[in-house]
């Protein structure tokens, strides 16, 4: 945003290419000089400065042509010395008007200036300008032409990365303070004392007369630039022959300097424009008239670090609470916010802020939080897989405890013919307890049992390896009836039930030889039988609450005798509590039906296969909730009989 | 799975919803436990009013279990009424009526629980 340049009191006297042109090359007869601010000073302008250096005496001076006639042409040479030096008229001419020659600072001491330079009385309020740039020599002008000088300034630039961004507006010679060509310009026209005092934010202030110019600790100020106007250049050559009329000075703050581009004296400005050196104090002078400078307060480096902090705290909060797209949302906001309150405070209060910093910075916060909280989701990602495969290997495990344990029939049973036995366990995803178990308890009964452990995963699975084997040597060990051995198994399974789980079970004793059975239920699932020529028939629900239910009970034992081909199935509760979609229930009256549908002595696998499939069929998609188990048991009559068929 | 409380004199009368299993009965259980340990310091009882209970699973069957547990063990009655037929094949089936008293209504339950409790129920 450059600054409009409204001040219309600076013009630049130009020593420019068509000044070389006419008058030859620089440097020019200092009588020649002098003619141009004679010139100048017929104009009446406000003041006079001088960019153009004058270190060391005139080579076309009389007397230094005089020296050099000597010896050939004495009374030449000693007319000449009569005549006033070239550097004594450019004095004289400078007196004719308010004049401020340069100064430049040195890194090194020149011993042709040992002294400090001519410089106005500075008064410094409570200790401002203390850090000013100090340069220990500097360069000035033969002592003829200071004689008519009125003031010193300088016009020396630090380049700050090839670029004019800072101009010193005082600088420190041992005592002498000197101030910039530009504020002497002014100070000398108003002939004002110039006092450098403290002001906000640390910065410091050059006053003269009405004028404030503020400028950094060091003396530097941050001038804002206007882009280069030709029309403020005035040529040296049309001045010196008379076709630009001096009156058009007046009043003017005239600079005099180079723009012949033979001459080197160019520097770029922060716009990026490459202007020459004299339109550098052109552009400060008309600055201080306007009053328009650009501050960067002592407190903006660590304003602006508080805000990288503000900024930084605020996505450290920030970014974890919320997603990817929206904390990313949330720096570019910051961001726009940072350049705006930048670009408000540069527009509105000519304050200079950097966002850059702390926008980087916040961007840096950014991607750290966001590497940061990718890894911690990644983290979370693999731990719920973990999980999840520890589970699954959990119920897995879980399901090959209670598959293992399973007997086959046809294995147990392998060459008795008296009896048709199949078992069918499916086990659900989730809860896993049902078991069944048959064996020979001596060379004519059956032993069968079929149950449910309350509960799921492998707790259920192993209380229910526990139990299975507990109700297997009750069976063996107890004599008397099958709720005798439910009774005894309770007792023990007490003993190792710290989860409180319960069992029911249906429990029965099979006569191989006579048909007789005798069975017990512990709170399971009634089994249904089946008679040669006859219909399904639930079994009555006689006997007890679960296993471990209460502390101690007699289950009652039931006894009948099979018909010859009569087959019984026992089942859990997967079966009759199968629900659909619908969430409606197999039921005990779809379980009849589906009996029913058997024809006349089937195979026992037939059985469970056709139980197996019309539940499945009944509960679609429905995935089962429950474990299904199915044991089917036919008695084909005593091995006499089944040997004479 | 809610559990709205009414009470009648030292009776606390508790409605089970819906289906009681697996997954919800453990949540239950904390709740009914509160219940349970209320009406036992009032020297009153708990009757679970399960017309709108729909099944039971054998999980539930267990929170059941357990709740008449540390009911005995804190001196306190449960007491379950209405029964919808499907849990009541259940009840039948595991031979629950020996853990809990089943009564066909809710008034027969607080009657069993109190005089008091029962005329309340008629008053209401």
């Amino acid at each position: 945003m450059p600054r409009e340049r409204v001040a219309d009191r600076v013009t630049v006297v130009a020593i420019d290419e068509k000044a070389l042109a006419r008058h030859g090359q620089w440097p020019w007869p200092r009588d020649r000089v002098a003619d141009l601010v004679s010139r100048i000073a017929s104009g009446r302008p406000a003041v006079i400065g001088l960019d153009v250096f004058f270190p060391e005496p005139d080579r076309y001076s009389p007397q230094a042509v005089a020296s050099r006639l000597e010896s050939r042409v004495p009374e030449i040479a000693a007319r000449l010395r009569e005549l006033p030096s070239n550097d004594a008229l450019l004095g004289e001419a400078l007196a004719r008007a308010p004049a401020v020659l340069g100064v430049a600072g040195l890194e090194a001491k020149d011993a042709r200036f040992a002294g400090p330079p001519r410089s106005p009385p500075v008064r410094y309020l409570e200790g401002a300008g203390e850090e000013l740039r100090r340069y220990p020599g500097h360069l000035r002008n033969v002592p003829e032409i200071e004689k008519g000088a009125a003031g010193h300034g300088l016009i020396s630039v630090d380049l700050e990365g090839g670029v004019v961004r800072r101009v010193p507006m005082a600088a420190r010679f041992d005592e002498a303070t000197v101030p910039a060509l530009a504020v002497e310009m002014l100070r000398v026209a108003l002939d004002a004392p110039l006092t450098i005092a403290p002001a906000a934010g640390g910065t410091i202030e050059l006053r003269f007369g009405e004028y404030a110019v503020p400028a950094q600790p060091d003396g530097k100020a941050y001038v804002r630039y206007g882009h280069s106007a030709p029309g403020k250049f005035v040529s040296a050559a049309d001045l010196l022959d008379g076709t630009q009329d001096p009156a058009g000075l007046e009043g003017q703050l005239v600079l005099v300097g180079f723009t012949g581009l033979g001459l080197v004296d160019v520097v770029t400005t922060p716009l990026g424009e490459t202007v020459f050196g004299v339109e550098n104090h052109a552009q400060a002078l008309e600055a201080i008239l306007e009053g328009r400078f650009l501050r960067r307060v002592a407190l903006a480096p660590r304003i602006e670090a508080a805000l990288l902090v503000a900024f930084g705290l605020a996505l450290f909060v920030l970014v974890p609470r919320t997603n990817a797209t929206r904390s990313a949302a949330l720096l570019g906001a910051g961001v726009v916010l940072l350049v705006a309150g930048a670009a408000v405070a540069f527009r509105a209060f000519g304050l200079l802020f950097d966002p850059v910093a702390p926008a980087l910075g916040a961007a840096a916060v950014f991607g750290v939080m966001q590497a940061g909280s990718l890894a911690e989701a990644q983290r979370q990602r693999q731990q719920l897989r973990e999980q999840a495969a520890r589970m699954a290997g959990e119920l897995d495990a879980a399901k090959r405890i209670q598959m293992g344990l399973l007997p086959d029939p046809a294995e147990v049973l392998a060459d008795e013919r008296r009896v048709d036995v199949a078992a069918l366990l499916e086990p659900a995803r989730t809860v896993g307890g049902d078991f069944y178990d048959c064996f020979m308890l001596d060379d004519r009964r059956l032993f069968i049992v079929v149950a449910d452990v309350s509960g799921k995963g492998l707790p259920a699975s192993l209380f229910m390896a526990s139990v299975k084997s507990i109700i297997k040597s009750a069976a063996l060990t107890v004599e008397g009836s099958v709720g005798g051995v439910l009774a005894r198994a309770q007792d023990e399974i007490h003993r190792e039930n710290p989860e409180s789980l319960f069992v029911t079970a249906l429990a029965a004793v099979l006569d191989l030889e006579s048909g007789g059975i005798e069975y017990a239920n512990a709170g399971h699932e009634p089994a249904w039988s089946h008679q040669p020529r006859g219909q399904p028939e639930r079994l009555d629900a006689s006997g007890g609450p679960p296993l471990c239910v209460l502390d101690t009970y007699a289950y009652p034992t039931t006894a009948r005798t099979l018909a010859r081909g009569e087959w019984l199935l026992a089942l859990s509760d997967g079966a009759t509590e199968a629900m659909n979609a619908r969430k409606e229930f197999f039921g005990a009256e779809r379980l009849r039906t589906s009996l029913a549908w058997l024809g006349d002595e089937p195979a026992a696998q037939a059985i469970v296969e056709r139980v197996r499939d019309d539940v499945r069929r009944f509960s679609g998609e429905a995935e089962p909730a429950d474990d299904l188990t199915l044991l089917a048991i036919r008695w084909n009559g005593p091995q006499a009989a089944v040997s004479a068929r | 799975m809610a559990l709205p409380a009414r009470r009648y004199a030292n009776a606390l009368v508790i409605g089970v919803t819906g289906r009681l299993d697996q997954d919800n009965c453990d949540a239950f259980r904390a709740d009914l436990m509160a219940h349970v340990e209320t009406a036992a310091h009032d020297g009153g009882a708990v009757i679970l009013d399960l017309s709108a209970l729909e099944y039971v699973s054998s999980a539930g069957l267990r929170c059941f279990m357990l709740a008449s547990r540390q009911a005995k063990a804190q001196h306190g009655r449960i007491f379950v009424a209405a029964l919808q037929a499907m849990v009541a094949e259940i009840f039948e089936i595991s031979h629950f009526n020996l853990v809990f008293q089943v009564f066909p209504t809710v008034r027969e339950a607080l009657a069993a629980a109190s005089n008091e409790a029962a005329a309340a129920f008629d008053k209401a």
